[in-house]
């Protein structure tokens, strides 16, 4: 087509076309269903170049639909707040996985830090979208993490383990979906959000063969670890009073003196021993995914194999996984059928010592002996001393250990579709999801941890098995069409099952005799006294859903959706639930008044509302179930009691979803904003409660209080340089998420949970009403006394005391930041990608554990760890008393107060990525049809303001990777 | 397009009918635990709800050790402790009544905590029994019933001894909570005498259940249905909150809250039942006979006890001379040889039956031997552990005959002649006490009497030795866990 005239032309079956042309400059546009038009300037001399024109596939086509899952909905005229991103663009900010990248891109995805696991390959995340909606720090009452969102794939329920597995290469777009209006056709399940994958669908066409490897390297970050070198430790035990005998006894004295003179010699020689490099190495990861796909019109076909091997940054740490699918779709008339298999087997193992070991041998000792060999103990006291061995991390790491697990499984998802009409169609889906997985561990009889133990009893083998079969089935009818011209009627209605077992073994042998023969054949005993574990949960649940939009000339947008779910997991007195949601939208850009103005290309206000439910809890609950008294029988033969109390009334713990948001393009579609506010507020909680003694359980599930979250978030984006007919494009996107969250008539419902968190060394979460689930609750310091080296503590009424009491806390921080976000770049510039993602997290506090614990609070068995240099300096003492920290002392204890309150500010490179696709003519040489290559830059550096060790356990990791996609 | 309507009528139709086993299909009962549906369906679900409140009464934390031979006693007076702090520091802690420590704190939560646990198990069998009448056979709907409620009497009542006040000084005062089901919600704590009314009203509830159990008819069964038969149920009676054992129950009840009448009448039915020959007094042949194999524990006057499959260790661990040097409970020298078992004008003697079976003398220190295990080791005999017995009634209607305790003295001889030594020529309350001493000793009743009469502990044969009394160390302060949740 030649633009501006109506010449134009259409091509045969093999593409090939015939155009006559003006003698003249002219462009002309070449469009394809499916594809971005093409605009091509002819100019008289380029005709040659005309030869072969390549359309790109549309790919922002995905990007105007909202794909719920349940049912597909033009991005215009839907009334909910969603976000859809394409696989690629997930791909280009990192390739480790889905929920990573998303992260990177969108605001209200967050993934929690764990400070104590990092980056450790083979742990799950918790996962957040808009906040929390059950109660804090209960994980381990409920089983699962009660505020993860619930993962749709291909249309059909999947697992946290699954998405974090699924290969990058075969995503074709993630949708979240965020408020009640589109999570609210998932019922009891969407309070936290839903995230929607889909996986590419084979393409039409010859065989094409692609290649996808990726390869990256990472490497620990510890700029947070602020250890003390060698004479600094021994200089700190000398004023802490270790080498000082406390009650005088002169013969003692002498050993002390000859032990420090010891290690004064070994610093003196130059011993100052790093030990935190020992467990690191630097991490190979390569992925290889091939995928053959082609197909006509009847019946098209995908086959893929990939292949990953992840290696930690600790030694020891790593993951392996290997994935076969198959796609079929077959095509007939009005009926399609389509199948996906994926097979997939993970293996992993976890390193034996924990990072925190080589954290805390003191740099004094050395690593090796004089021979070169591993001493099990860095230091063990003579005989009759009272102190304690050390024991040498290396020496447990190089024994036969190991802690190993593997997992295999498949699923199989079948959809049959019926297109009785061009407006109605009929669906039915059915998918299994097989999995078995097996875990080992075993320590070796060697390990410092059984020095107590009987030779008999040394070692420790460990084994569960778990079995998983779920099957999920949905049929549904979808309508859809445009009547009188004006009015868009759609319409969504369906029934939905489905069961999920859980059958998990476990037992353990101790016993083994040997280090180097490790097999669980060797153990001599079981450990007395255990019985071998079991534990099968089945879930099931049934729903019935309908769901209907409403367009009137693409201007007043209505959405409602209603859903009836059954599960087991509730008890009779409420085992139906209703999920109900209504949306509403204005696109004003559409208005007669608007007509002239092609300024706006988009502005929607829209807003929901809706009460999406939560079931992230064990099942059973509901019921009073009974056990054995195993440990005796009588004359009588064997008895039962109360092994847990259901409670049959329990409610559903269910969340008043509110949204407000625009949605508004401008200016060419160069400058793009989104903003919702929203308020979630959760009543009933369902909790796990301790109850009195008297009530003949300590603990009873229920529903205790409410709690009530408000926040926003906004997506800024703009191009400054807008060219896509050239394929130059530079964006800049700011994106911020802020929410407040509070509990609400809780009264004394957790008054245990308070008084345990007052009475522990450092908790600092309460509940109270009014108080924030993130609130840090200590007393408040007026920092220390510089007359007597005290804590000086500012009391509830304002009042200064020396005297510590947990009466006085209030909230002196929140870790949730007043506003985070995303600031990204992207350029394309032809073939040529550049993308910059930095992270900004502002206004937040964290309770500093690292100088609580490791610069003050350091008790008599602590100091023979190694500390932070912190600890050294900047204390009180008779010639320092300005200083921030009390005095070096091994008796004192220091209260969770204020003073290890400070203010969180960070900002971290996530993603830096450079790309290039290569243009057809090189490509063509090289007899593909295409080929790209990616390097990628992940978590590159991190800048905060606060100094506090991160990744005890396993450190965190940078990496850099680079990724190779080729097509043949 | 007809067609196609009547395709998706029948898909539709389909679905219905899927969805009306709905609610059924939900229904997901566990395999792993035993559903309360599955478990109380039938009869023997019940029964063994009933006996497995019956097995954790021996728990360490309620009449397996704490309750019976070990806190309770101490604080009760009955040992003689040593003074190494490493070894009887927080026994020490106990007998000088300080129940403030880490350690005591902890262990009367944990028996605190065990008893709700079982009386929760009691309410749960007590909900569910009335809707399922039915299901069982015989008198047994009635015997397991009026089980259930005795055992959720005989709990309440022990903590409410426990933790409640002086009952006497202080009837009114709050002691413990009441629980008669499970709703959901805790109960507040009520009046001692409030709390009393409602043990009393559990336990006459059970008698009246109870009045068609066998024990009233055919004895005890302590010997069991004979060889090749299986069912044990209505057998070894005095292993079960049995007729008589309620009775016996509300004596010791009524004489707590000073009824005298009522202790006198329940105690006088069981002293008739014994008389009866459904309780005999011992035979002297088998507690002094072959010295090496008595009957310890005067089986045949065991109106309850609890069977405990390894009761020998109640013995290894606390009485058993070659434990020396830790933790050998025995009694105070001077009030042994002085008060209990001698001495002048105090009923002691060495000929007592209670002396020959329990005591074994060595090197000038006594033993207690009445949890040590008979020579035949299959005997039911070896795993009882005494709660109630004969002569505690007997010790109720000398008290309560009348508000002149030396009016009481026949009943005193009477159980002395049972023991073979003489009758005493007059009765005073410090004489009855050594008698209980003598009688209850090791079975976790001697600090409850203390308390009762409100008199000073006899821990030594040294009036300096003996605190008390006084309502700080009667009273024990209710459990954290029941104040702080």
């Amino acid at each position: 087509m030649i633009e501006g005239t109506s010449t134009g032309a259409a091509t045969d079956l093999d593409g090939n076309f015939t155009l006559e042309i003006p003698d003249e400059t002219c462009n002309i546009a070449f469009s394809y269903v499916g594809y971005d038009t093409y605009i091509k300037e002819y100019n008289t001399r380029n005709a040659d170049s005309f030869r072969r024109i390549v359309l790109q596939a549309n790919t922002t086509e995905l990007a105007d639909v909202v794909v719920t899952g349940v049912y597909e909905r033009k991005k215009e005229s839907f009334t909910g707040s969603s976000a859809t991103y394409k696989g690629d663009q997930l791909k280009q900010v990192g390739s480790s996985n889905v929920l990573q990248s998303l992260k990177t891109l969108d605001p209200s995805f967050k993934i929690m830090e764990s400070t104590q696991f990092g980056s450790d390959p083979n742990r799950m995340p918790d996962i957040e979208i808009r906040g929390k909606t059950s109660v804090a720090g209960l994980r381990e009452e409920y089983g699962t993490d009660p505020n993860q969102p619930l993962f749709i794939l291909d249309g059909f329920e999947t697992t946290l383990e699954t998405v974090m597995n699924l290969n990058m290469n075969r995503v074709a777009s993630v949708t979240i979906l965020k408020d009640a209006a589109s999570t609210a056709i998932y019922g009891s399940k969407a309070a936290n959000g839903v995230v929607v994958i889909e996986t590419k669908a084979p393409a039409r066409g010859r065989l094409q063969v692609s290649y996808k490897g990726d390869f990256s390297i990472s490497f620990a970050d510890l700029t947070d670890y602020n250890l003390m070198n060698a004479s600094e430790k021994l200089e700190f035990e000398t004023l802490a009073g270790v080498y000082t005998d406390g009650n005088g006894d002169p013969f003692n004295q002498v050993r002390l003196d000859n032990l420090r003179n010891d290690r004064l010699k070994n610093i003196a020689r130059g011993v100052d021993t790093y030990w935190l490099s020992e467990p690191l190495r630097t991490g190979f990861t390569h992925k290889h995914n091939v995928y053959a796909e082609g197909g006509e019109d009847k019946i098209r076909y995908g086959i893929g194999l990939s292949y990953g091997n992840t290696q930690g940054v600790m030694k020891g740490s790593g993951r392996q996984t290997l994935e076969g699918n198959i796609d079929l779709i077959y095509r007939t008339g009005k009926f399609q059928f389509s199948n996906k298999l994926t097979i997939n087997y993970l293996d992993s193992e976890n390193p034996a010592v924990s990072f925190q070991e080589y954290a805390n041998a003191n740099p004094y000792y050395t690593k090796y002996n004089s021979e070169g060999g591993i001493d099990k103990y860095l230091y063990y006291p003579e005989e009759g001393a009272d102190d304690y061995p050390v024991s040498n991390p290396l020496w447990n790491a190089s024994l036969n250990n190991y802690d190993v697990s593997e997992s295999f499984g498949f699923t199989n998802n079948f959809i049959f579709e019926w297109f009785i009409q061009d407006y109605l169609r009929f669906r039915a889906k059915f998918g299994i999801t097989k999995s078995d997985d097996d875990s080992q561990t075993r320590l070796s009889p060697l390990h410092s941890q059984f020095d107590d133990l009987e030779d008999t009893e040394k070692g420790l083998y460990t084994h569960s098995l778990g079995k998983d079969l779920t099957y999920e089935g949905d049929a549904a009818i979808t309508f859809g069409k445009l009547l009188g011209g004006k009015h868009m009627v759609n319409a969504v209605g369906g029934f939905n099952f489905s069961n999920d077992r859980t059958e998990t073994f476990g037992y353990s042998a101790n016993g083994f005799t040997d280090d180097r023969f490790g097999a669980p054949s060797f153990a001599n005993n079981y450990p007395v006294g255990e019985t071998p574990d079991y534990d099968l949960n089945v879930q099931r649940a049934a729903s019935f859903y309908i769901n209907g939009g409403y367009a009137y000339d693409d201007r007043y947008l209505l959405d409602f959706n209603y859903r009836l779910d059954g599960t087991s997991l509730f008890g009779t007195g409420n085992r139906f639930r209703n999920t109900w949601s209504v949306g509403l939208g204005w696109n004003m850009h559409k208005e007669k008044f608007m007509e002239g103005t092609d300024f706006f290309q988009m502005l929607k206000i829209r807003g929901s509302i809706g009460n999406p439910g939560n079931q992230n809890f064990s099942s059973y609950r509901a019921f009073t179930t009974y056990r054995f008294n195993g440990w005796m029988t009588n004359i009588f033969g064997t008895g039962v009691i109360v092994n847990e109390l259901g409670n049959p009334d329990l409610g559903w713990q269910e969340t008043i979803n509110t949204d407000i948001g625009a949605d508004i393009t401008f200016w060419g579609n160069r400058i793009n904003l989104t903003f919702d506010y929203y308020w979630k507020d959760t009543d009933p909680l369902l909790a796990i409660i301790s109850t009195k003694g008297s009530m003949g359980v300590s603990s009873i599930a229920m529903n205790a209080g409410a709690q009530k979250t408000h926040g926003w978030e906004a997506t800024f984006k703009i191009s400054p340089i807008y060219r896509p007919s050239e394929g130059i494009n530079w964006n800049i996107s700011l994106n911020a998420t802020s929410s407040r969250s509070r509990y609400a008539d809780i009264g004394n419902s957790f008054s245990q949970l308070n008084e345990e968190g007052k009475a522990s060394l450092s908790g600092t979460t309460r509940y109270y009403d009014g108080g924030s689930p993130t609130a840090i609750w200590a007393v408040r310091s007026a920092g220390i006394d510089p007359a007597t080296g005290q804590e000086l503590f500012i009391r509830k009424d304002g009042s200064y005391s020396f005297t510590y009491d947990s009466g006085d806390e209030t909230v002196v921080g929140d870790t949730e930041p007043k506003i985070e976000g995303i600031l990204g770049t992207t350029l394309y510039f032809k073939g040529l990608y550049i993308g910059c993602y930095f992270r900004y997290r502002l206004g937040g506090q964290v309770f500093n554990t690292s100088l609580f614990q490791k610069v003050e609070n350091i008790g008599t068995e602590d100091v023979y760890n190694n500390q932070d240099k912190r600890a050294l300096y900047d204390r009180w003492s008779a010639t320092n008393r300005e200083a921030y920290f009390k005095g070096i002392s091994l008796v004192q204890t220091t209260d969770k107060s204020s003073r290890f309150v400070m203010d969180e500010n960070t900002f971290t490179g996530e993603s830096i990525n450079i790309g290039y696709e290569f243009p057809d003519r090189i490509t063509r040489k090289l007899k593909m049809s295409a080929l790209s290559v990616q390097m990628t830059m992940n978590d590159i550096f991190r800048v905060s303001s606060v100094r506090v060790e991160r990744g005890t356990d396993y450190p965190f990791a940078r990496s850099i990777s680079f990724s190779i996609g080729m097509t043949f | 397009m007809k067609r196609n309507i009547t395709y998706l009528l029948a898909i539709l139709t389909a679905t219905a009918i899927c969805s009306s086993g709905c609610s059924k299909w939900l229904d997901v009962q566990p395999y792993d635990e035993i559903a309360e549906e599955d478990l109380l369906s039938t009869e023997d679900g019940f029964r063994m709800l009933l006996n497995g409140i019956y097995i954790e009464l021996n728990d360490d934390m309620l009449y397996g050790g704490a309750l019976s031979v070990e806190m309770i006693e101490l604080m009760g007076g009955a040992y003689a402790l040593g003074t190494d702090d490493s070894v009887w520091g927080n026994y020490n802690d106990i007998a000088s009544y300080s129940y403030d420590t880490e350690y005591w704190r902890t262990r009367f939560n944990e028996t605190w905590d065990k008893a709700y646990s079982l009386i929760l198990d009691c309410n749960q069998l007590l909900s569910a029994i009335d809707s399922r009448k039915g299901i069982f056979s015989g008198d047994n709907y009635y015997i397991i019933k009026g089980e259930a409620l005795a055992l959720r009497a005989m709990l309440h009542f022990d903590m409410l001894r426990l933790f409640g006040p002086v009952y006497s000084r202080n009837p009114d005062a709050d002691s413990i909570p009441y629980y008669t089901e499970y709703d959901g919600t805790a109960h507040a704590v009520q009046p001692a005498s409030t709390i009393a009314a409602m043990v009393l009203q559990d336990l006459s509830e059970a008698r009246v259940l109870l009045s068609v159990d066998p024990v009233r008819t055919e004895g005890t069964g302590l010997d069991g249905p004979g060889a090749g038969a299986t069912d044990t149920f209505l057998y070894y009676r005095s292993l079960r909150l049995n007729y008589f054992a309620v009775s016996a129950l509300l004596a010791r009840v009524n004489l707590w809250t000073g009824n005298r009448t009522e202790a006198f009448k329940y105690a006088m039915e069981v002293i008739q039942a014994g008389n009866d020959g459904i309780f005999p007094f011992v035979d002297r042949a088998s507690v002094s006979g072959s010295p090496d194999d008595p009957d310890r524990i005067f089986s045949s006057e065991v109106i309850f006890a609890l069977s405990h499959s390894q009761r020998a260790t109640l013995f290894e661990d606390y009485f058993d001379p070659s434990r020396l040097p830790n933790y050998v409970f025995t009694m105070e020298g001077g009030l042994f040889s002085n008060y209990i078992y001698g001495g002048i004008g105090t009923g002691g003697s060495l000929y007592d039956y209670r002396y020959l079976a329990n005591w074994r003398t060595t090197g000038g220190n006594s033993y207690f031997y009445k949890y040590s295990d008979m020579a035949n080791s299959g005997n039911i005999r070896n795993t009882m552990i005494p709660l109630i017995r004969l002569g505690e009634m007997y010790l109720i209607a000398a008290e309560s005959q009348s508000d002149d305790i030396a009016s009481g003295l026949q009943y005193v001889n009477i159980l002395r002649d049972s023991r073979g030594v003489d009758p005493l020529p007059s009765l005073t309350a410090d004489l009855l006490q050594y008698e209980y001493i003598r009688e209850l000793y090791g079975e976790g009743q001697l600090f409850f009497m203390y308390k009762r009469m409100f008199t000073r502990v006899l821990f030594s044969g040294t009036a300096s030795g003996n605190p008390g009394p006084s309502d700080e160390m009667f009273v024990v302060p209710l459990p954290q866990s029941e104040t702080e949740n």
